[in-house]
């Protein structure tokens, strides 16, 4: 399956998971900011893809719950440590971390869930 | 037909109140699946007897204070029918007894049955309702007892007081996704539960009831069909007390 042809299906699965408009989905958009994602849509979303695509979903894989639980190893003063860059980038290996690490406030972590994020996600699963 | 071929779950379903929930959903057109325990020869009686007046109901055995019970049947349903449309959450079991001599098993026995058994039921279809249907109908039988106190039951009024916190905690999670959460809370009503205190006190009852008369169980049935029906799209997190009056405290001289 092509990159196209995976945002293709994930794309429906979001319009019909949040009730958004199949054009508020673009690659870019972050799913809490701007598609209003609530816990509960996550848990949905990750329902939908399994279905969709034939893949298995670890609970703690595709969104991680409560990323480092308030680690000062990991966060100190509202920004994530450069080892909690480099947690990021052991559990979200598919995701680009580059505009992040330039300033890595830690309630910006919901921004990296994006519409993107979910498709490099899936084409990683599917090898 | 209100509900028609539309899946339903009753647990308790063999007798009392669930027994004419059963038959008041299947007369409306749904499937039913109904929960029983211990009582087979009634189960299979009301099988035989919603059959004879054309509709469809099938009895799976289970204890819903068992999680597993939960899980099993309601993959057995999903097997059968494809999917679950209502759930009434309405086995429950009393324990009377003064409180300062309440065993802990009395209160365990009751909290288990009457509030564990509403959460595994719920959470056994949650994800058909919630993700897969986005649509379906949860009533929880709860009872005055929750809010109109008398002597002996502390164990069965707190877990109807936890059923109808539930029931409005539930709501609001789920209603996002088409599924309404409501409780009927039934007063005094005649069945093989309130027996003894019948006996015991039935006409003094019946005088502080305003209608008069103890409720029978197709005064509940005919609530729960209501909270299931396109009427009651709009309705969710509430209770609906079904008492004749009895919990407005009137005095009658």
């Amino acid at each position: 399956m092509t990159q196209d042809e995976i945002f293709e299906k994930v794309r429906q699965q979001l319009v019909d998971a949040l009730s958004v408009d199949e054009d508020e989905v673009t690659p870019q958009a972050r799913l809490q900011a701007d598609l209003n994602a609530e816990s509960i849509d996550f848990l949905d979303i990750v329902f939908r893809l399994e279905r969709e695509f034939g893949i298995k979903i670890d609970r703690n894989e595709l969104f991680p719950e409560s990323i480092f639980q308030g680690d000062p190893d990991f966060v100190q003063d509202g920004k994530v440590t450069p080892k909690g860059i480099e947690e990021l980038m052991r559990r979200m290996p598919y995701a680009d971390l580059s505009a992040f690490a330039k300033d890595p406030q830690f309630d910006k972590i919901g921004d990296l869930f994006t519409v993107d994020l979910i498709v490099r996600y899936v084409k990683s699963k599917l090898g | 037909m209100l509900l028609k071929d539309q899946v339903a779950i009753v647990t308790g379903g063999s007798r009392g109140i669930g027994r004419a929930i059963v038959r008041a959903l299947a007369r409306e057109g749904a499937r039913v699946a109904f929960v029983y325990k211990g009582s087979e020869p009634a189960a299979r009686e009301l099988e035989a007897e919603v059959a004879a007046a054309g509709g469809l109901a099938k009895a799976h055995q289970g204890d819903v204070a068992d999680p597993e019970a939960a899980r099993r049947i309601v993959a057995g349903v999903l097997a059968d029918w494809g999917r679950v449309d209502i759930l009434v959450n309405n086995a429950g079991v009393i324990r009377d007894g003064l409180f300062v001599r309440m065993e802990p098993d009395a209160w365990r026995q009751v909290l288990s049955t009457n509030l564990d058994g509403a959460f595994y039921f719920c959470r056994a279809v949650a994800d058909q309702m919630v993700f897969k249907q986005r649509s379906g109908r949860i009533v929880n039988v709860s009872s005055v007892a929750a809010e109109h106190a008398n002597p002996g039951q502390t164990n069965y009024a707190a877990s109807k007081g936890a059923v109808n916190a539930f029931t409005r905690a539930l709501a609001v999670e789920v209603g996002g996704r088409g599924v309404t959460v409501n409780a009927v809370a039934p007063g005094f009503v005649e069945t093989d539960m309130t027996e003894a205190v019948r006996n015991k006190a039935g006409e003094l009852i019946k005088k502080a009831i305003p209608l008069k008369r103890l409720g029978r169980p197709e005064d509940v049935a005919g609530v729960v069909v209501f909270l299931c029906s396109p009427a009651a799209a709009y309705i969710t997190g509430q209770v609906i007390t079904v008492d004749g009056g009895l919990s407005l405290g009137a005095v009658v001289a």
